[in-house]
C-alpha cells in the first residue's frame, strides 16, 4: 500500500471515530411563526385548505370526492409490521410558515430563518450559494417555500414549481395528469392524500428537451402534531429526459408522525425519468419511540413507446417505511427499473419493494433490491412482477439480497410473480446471509478496523444501487449508511 | 360468514348425517376427535381468493359440487392396476378410499416393521397416534386437513421401530374407480420412522379413467425420529376431471433425513401442501417436485420448511412443464427461527412454458430471524431455447421431436435424482401421456 493511501485510510479512521458517537444530525426543530389550522379532518378542513391555497372549484370537488371515498375505506393492516392506531382527527392538516408571501420574485425574499434551516440541512436556497447543476424545490411542512433556478429552466421550457403554483398557472396540464397514475380510489393513504394534500412539486419537460439541471425536492417536517401530505407530479413529453432527486428529514420527537405522499410519473414516447430518493426521516430512538411513519404511494406510468422510468431509493430513515415505487409498462418496448437499498436498525420496520406491471409488448423490467437489517429491526422485501396476456416478449430480472447484522433482526422476502403470457421470460433470485466472515477477516488482516471493513463490505453489497445514484447523492448515501451502522457491528 | 356456511352445507349435502356416521364408525377418543374436527370444519368455511394462502386457487369448481362418501364397490380395473404395481414391492392398495386386502401384498415384513390399517392401529398403537396428533394444534390446520381428520375412519399405519431397516419400497396406492361419480375420499397415511430406522415409501393417487369426477382429500403424516431416514415419493395421476387436495406433514427430529419427491401430472385442480418442520438439530430435508400440465389443468404446490433448530439443511427444487392453457402455482416458504443458526436453505422453482395460454404464479418466500444463515431462493419462467431447437432441427430432427427431447432433458434433471429404479420407472410411465401430447 502506498504512503498516500495509508495516510488517507488513517485519516478516514480518525474521522470515523469522531463520528461514532454522532446521533441523528437533522433532529433539530426550527422555532418559526407558523400558521396552522386546528386539528381534525372534515369537509370544512378541505374547504379551508382550498381557500388558503386559493385553489379553483374543480380542485375542491376532486378533494371532496376523494375524502368521501376515503371515509368508506378501512386502514389496511396486511404488511408484515405492527404499529399503533393513527388518530386522523388528532393531526393538523395545514402548517405553513407565516411570513411567506405568494409569488416570490426571487429566492432572496424567502424568510431568512427558513433559508438558515435549509442551509443547516445542506440545501442552500439563496442565489449565491445554490448548488450548481441542481434546482431545488424546498417543502417545509405543508407548503413549498421556494424553488430555485426557475428562470434558467423556463428558458428551455421546463416547468418546475410548487404544486400550488402549478394548479393556478398550468391548470390544464395538472387537470390532465393529476390522479391519472394514482387515482384517489387506489388505496387508503392515496385517498387521504388526495383529499388533504397541501403542496408538492410539479415538473413538466416539453418535447425533445433534456433537462439541463437535476431537479430536486427537499422535504422537511418541522411542526409537531402534524402530518405531511405532499404530491409530486412529473410529466415527461416525447423524447425528453429528466433526473429528479428527493430528500427528506424531520426533527426528533417522541410521537410518531405520518407522512403520506403520492408521487406520479408519466413518460410519453421515448421519454425517460430517473427518480432518486435518499430518505432519512427521523427513525425513532433505540427503544423504537417516535419516528416517522412513511406510508407513500409512488408509481410511474410508461405511457409512450420506448419510454423509461427508473426508481432508485436509499431508505435509511423512518420508524416504518411502507412503500412500493412501481412502474406500469404500458407503451411497447418500455423499460422499468428499480434499485433499492433499505437499511433498518434499532427497532425500525420496513416493508418495501416494487411492482412491475407489464402491459405493452417487449417491455423490460429490472429489480435490484438490497436489504440490510441490524439490531432489532424488521426488514421486508415485497414485490410484484405481473406479466399480462398482452405483454408478448416481456422480460424481467429480479434480484433481492438481504444481509443480517446481529441475531435479533429479521429479513423477509415476499416476491409475487404472476405470468399470464407464455412468451415471457423472467428470472428471480434472492439470498439472505450475514456478512461474510472470510471477507471480514481478510480486510482486518490488511489493517482495516472492524467498522472500516464492514463499511467496505456493505458498500460493495450495495454498489449496484449506488452507481445508479447521481454523484452527490451517492456520496451522501454511502455516508448515511456508515453513520447508521456505527455501533451495530462488533 | 353466512355465505360461507351455506356453501359448506351444500358441499356436505350428500352426507349430512356425517356426525351419526362418525358415531357409528368410531368409538372413544377417536370419535370425539373426529366430531371435534367436524364441528370445526362446519364453522370454518372455505377460504376464498382473498385468503393469502389460496390467492391463486379458485375453489369454486370443487366446493360447488355435491359429493358422496365412498362405499365399497367391486373393482374391475385389476388388469390396469397390475401393470402399474411391482409385485416385488410391498403394495398397499385402497380402492375408493377402502383398503383392499386382495390387491395388497403385505407380508414377509422384516423385523420391526409394522403395516396395518389405521383402524387397527388406533387400538394397537394408540399412544403413537395420540403423540402424533398432539404435535399439530387443531386450530392451525387448514380446512381440508380438518375435513380429512373428520372423515378418516380408514387409512394406513406404517411404523418402523428403532434401528429397523426396510430396503423394500412400500407402495401405497389409492385408486379411484370410475363406477361411481362425485365421490369424496379421504386417504390418510401415518408413517413413523424410529431412531436410526430407514424406509422408502411411495404413495400413488391414480385413476384409470380420465372422465371420473371425484374429490380426493388426502393427508399424510410423517414423523422421523433421531437419525431416521425416509425416502418418500408422492405421485398424483388422478383423472383429468378429478380434484385433489393433499397435505403432507413431516416432523423431523435431530439428524434425521427426509427425502421427498412430489410428482403431479393428473387432476383438474390439484393442491399439494408439503409442510416440513425441522425440530431437531442437524436435520436435513430435500423436497423435489415435478409437475406437468396440459389443457386447463391447475397444479398448486405449496411447500413450507420451518427451521426450528440450528444446523439444519433444506434443499428444494420444483420444476414444471406447462402445456395448453394450464396453470401452475408455486409457493415455497422458508422460515428460520431466531435460534436456528447455521441453517442452509435453498429453493428453486423452474417453469417451462410450452402452451400459448399457460400461466404461472410463483411466490418463493423467505422469513429469516437468525443471522448466521445461508438462504437463497430463485424462480425462473421461460421457454425452450430457440437455438437449441434450431440445432436439433439442423441435425434432421423434426421440430416436435426436438421439443420432446429438450423437454425430456428438462424433466430428467430432476427425475434422475431418484435412485430407486422401480420408482423411477413408475414415474416415467406416468409421464408418457405428457410427452405424447407435446
Amino acid at each position: 500500500m502506498s504512503k498516500a493511501n495509508e495516510k488517507m485510510l488513517n485519516e478516514k479512521t480518525i474521522q470515523k471515530n469522531t463520528l461514532s458517537s454522532r446521533e441523528y444530525k437533522y433532529g433539530f426543530f426550527t422555532d418559526i411563526e407558523m400558521e396552522r389550522i386546528p386539528k381534525g379532518l372534515n369537509e370544512d378542513v378541505l374547504r379551508l385548505i382550498v381557500e388558503k391555497k386559493g385553489e379553483p372549484e374543480w380542485m375542491l370537488n376532486w378533494r371532496l370526492k376523494a375524502y368521501r371515498h376515503w371515509k368508506t375505506m378501512q386502514e389496511p393492516h396486511w404488511p408484515n409490521f405492527e404499529y399503533g392506531p393513527i388518530d386522523y382527527q388528532g393531526l393538523s392538516y395545514y402548517n405553513a410558515p407565516k411570513k411567506r408571501t405568494d409569488n416570490l420574485k426571487s429566492m432572496n425574499e424567502v424568510d431568512p430563518e427558513l433559508v438558515k434551516t435549509f442551509e443547516k440541512l445542506g440545501i442552500p436556497l439563496s442565489e449565491q450559494k445554490r448548488l450548481s447543476g441542481v434546482a431545488v424545490d424546498a417543502v417545509f411542512d405543508s407548503v413549498s417555500v421556494g424553488t430555485t433556478h426557475q428562470a434558467e429552466l423556463a428558458k428551455v421550457g421546463v416547468i418546475f414549481c410548487s404544486m400550488t403554483e402549478a394548479i393556478k398557472e398550468h391548470s390544464e396540464l395538472v387537470k390532465k395528469y393529476l390522479g391519472s397514475v394514482v387515482p384517489y380510489t387506489d388505496n387508503f393513504f392515496a385517498a387521504l392524500n388526495a383529499a388533504v394534500f397541501s403542496d408538492g412539486s410539479f415538473c413538466y419537460i416539453p418535447k425533445g428537451v433534456k433537462c439541463p439541471l437535476e431537479l430536486s425536492t427537499y422535504f422537511r417536517i418541522n411542526a409537531a402534531e402534524s402530518g405531511q401530505f405532499e404530491r409530486t407530479l412529473i410529466v415527461a413529453e416525447d423524447s425528453s429526459y429528466v433526473s429528479y432527486l428527493e430528500g427528506c428529514t424531520a426533527p426528533m420527537r417522541d410521537e410518531n408522525q405520518l407522512h403520506a405522499a403520492v408521487v406520479e410519473l408519466i413518460t410519453l414516447d421515448n421519454a425517460e425519468i430517473k427518480y432518486s430518493t435518499v430518505q432519512n426521516w427521523y427513525s425513532g430512538d433505540k427503544q423504537g419511540k417516535g419516528g416517522i411513519y412513511n406510508f407513500v404511494t409512488k408509481r410511474g406510468k410508461c405511457l409512450g413507446k420506448n419510454s423509461k422510468i427508473s426508481w432508485t431509493q436509499v431508505e435509511a430513515g423512518s420508524a416504518i417505511t411502507w412503500k412500493y415505487p412501481s412502474v406500469i409498462l404500458q407503451g411497447d418496448n418500455s423499460v422499468g427499473k428499480f434499485y433499492s437499498v433499505a437499511l433498518t436498525n434499532n427497532r425500525m420496520q420496513a416493508d418495501t419493494g416494487t411492482k412491475m406491471i407489464h402491459i405493452g409488448k417487449n417491455t423490460k423490467s429490472t429489480i435490484i433490491s438490497k436489504g440490510i437489517s441490524a439490531d432489532e429491526s424488521n426488514n421486508n422485501y415485497r414485490g410484484l412482477v405481473k406479466i399480462l396476456p398482452s405483454a408478448d416478449g416481456a422480460r424481467n430480472y429480479s434480484q433481492c439480497d438481504s444481509m443480517l447484522i446481529g441475531n435479533k433482526c429479521r429479513a423477509n422476502t415476499f416476491p409475487y410473480i404472476e405470468v399470464k403470457n407464455s412468451t415471457a421470460v423472467m428470472e428471480h433470485e434472492a439470498s439472505t446471509s450475514k456478512i461474510n466472515a472470510e471477507q471480514l477477516f481478510y480486510l482486518r488482516s490488511r489493517g482495516l478496523d472492524m467498522e472500516g471493513s464492514v463499511s467496505l463490505i456493505i458498500n460493495g453489497f450495495c454498489k449496484d444501487v449506488f452507481k445508479e445514484l447521481p454523484m452527490e447523492f451517492a456520496v451522501e448515501a454511502v455516508r448515511l449508511l456508515e453513520m447508521k451502522l456505527e455501533g451495530s457491528v462488533g | 360468514m353466512i355465505l360461507q356456511s351455506e356453501r359448506n352445507d351444500s358441499f356436505l349435502e350428500g352426507f349430512e348425517h356425517l356426525d351419526k356416521t362418525i358415531a357409528l364408525q368410531s368409538t372413544g377418543w377417536l370419535r370425539e376427535f373426529r366430531l371435534k374436527n367436524l364441528s370445526r370444519f362446519n364453522e370454518a368455511g372455505f377460504p376464498t381468493l382473498k385468503d393469502e394462502e389460496w390467492k391463486y386457487l379458485n375453489l369454486e369448481p370443487i366446493i360447488s359440487r355435491h359429493y358422496h362418501l365412498t362405499v365399497s364397490t367391486p373393482f374391475t380395473e385389476t388388469a390396469a392396476l397390475k401393470t402399474y404395481l411391482n409385485p416385488a414391492e410391498t403394495n398397499v392398495v385402497f380402492v375408493n378410499g377402502i383398503f383392499s386386502e386382495n390387491l395388497s401384498n403385505v407380508r414377509d415384513l422384516p423385523k420391526g416393521v409394522v403395516i396395518t390399517t389405521l383402524t387397527e392401529a388406533m387400538t394397537s398403537h394408540r399412544a403413537d397416534i395420540e403423540n402424533l396428533l398432539k404435535k399439530y394444534p387443531v386450530a392451525q390446520a387448514n380446512v381440508f386437513t380438518t375435513l380429512n381428520l373428520a372423515l378418516t375412519g380408514n387409512g394406513i399405519f406404517i411404523k418402523l421401530t428403532d434401528k429397523a431397516i426396510n430396503k423394500k419400497n412400500i407402495h401405497i396406492v389409492h385408486v379411484t374407480s370410475v363406477k361411481e361419480q362425485n365421490i369424496i375420499s379421504a386417504p390418510r397415511s401415518v408413517i413413523l420412522i424410529g431412531d436410526s430406522a430407514e424406509a422408502s415409501v411411495m404413495e400413488t393417487h391414480i385413476s384409470f379413467s380420465d372422465d371420473a369426477v371425484y374429490f380426493t382429500n388426502a393427508l399424510t403424516d410423517i414423523l422421523i425420529a433421531q437419525n431416521g431416514i425416509l425416502n418418500y415419493h408422492k405421485a398424483q395421476s388422478e383423472s383429468l376431471k378429478a380434484f385433489h387436495i393433499g397435505t403432507t406433514r413431516v416432523w423431523q427430529e435431530k439428524d434425521s433425513n427426509f427425502n421427498g419427491f412430489s410428482f403431479m401430472v393428473g387432476g383438474s385442480i390439484t393442491r399439494n401442501n408439503l409442510d416440513v418442520i425441522l425440530n431437531g438439530e442437524g436435520a436435513s430435508t430435500r423436497l423435489n417436485g415435478l409437475y406437468c400440465t396440459n389443457g386447463t389443468q391447475l397444479v398448486d404446490n405449496h411447500s413450507a420448511v420451518d427451521h426450528r433448530e440450528p444446523n439444519g439443511t433444506s434443499n428444494q427444487l420444483y420444476k414444471g412443464i406447462l402445456n395448453g392453457a394450464s396453470r401452475a402455482v408455486f409457493n415455497g416458504k422458508i422460515f428460520v427461527k431466531p435460534i436456528a443458526q447455521k441453517t442452509n436453505s435453498y429453493q428453486l422453482n423452474k417453469n417451462l412454458l410450452l402452451g400459448k395460454e399457460a400461466r404461472v404464479d410463483t411466490k418463493p418466500q423467505l422469513e429469516i430471524g437468525a443471522d448466521d444463515v445461508k438462504c437463497t431462493h430463485g424462480a425462473t419462467i421461460g421457454q425452450l431455447n430457440e437455438d437449441e431447437v434450431f440445432y436439433l432441427q439442423s441435425r434432421c430432427i423434426a421440430k416436435s421431436d426436438a421439443v420432446k427431447m429438450l423437454s425430456k432433458g428438462f424433466v430428467d434433471d430432476i427425475i434422475d435424482t431418484i435412485t430407486d429404479e422401480s420408482i423411477h420407472a413408475k414415474l416415467n410411465k406416468l409421464l408418457e401421456p405428457t410427452f405424447a401430447a407435446l
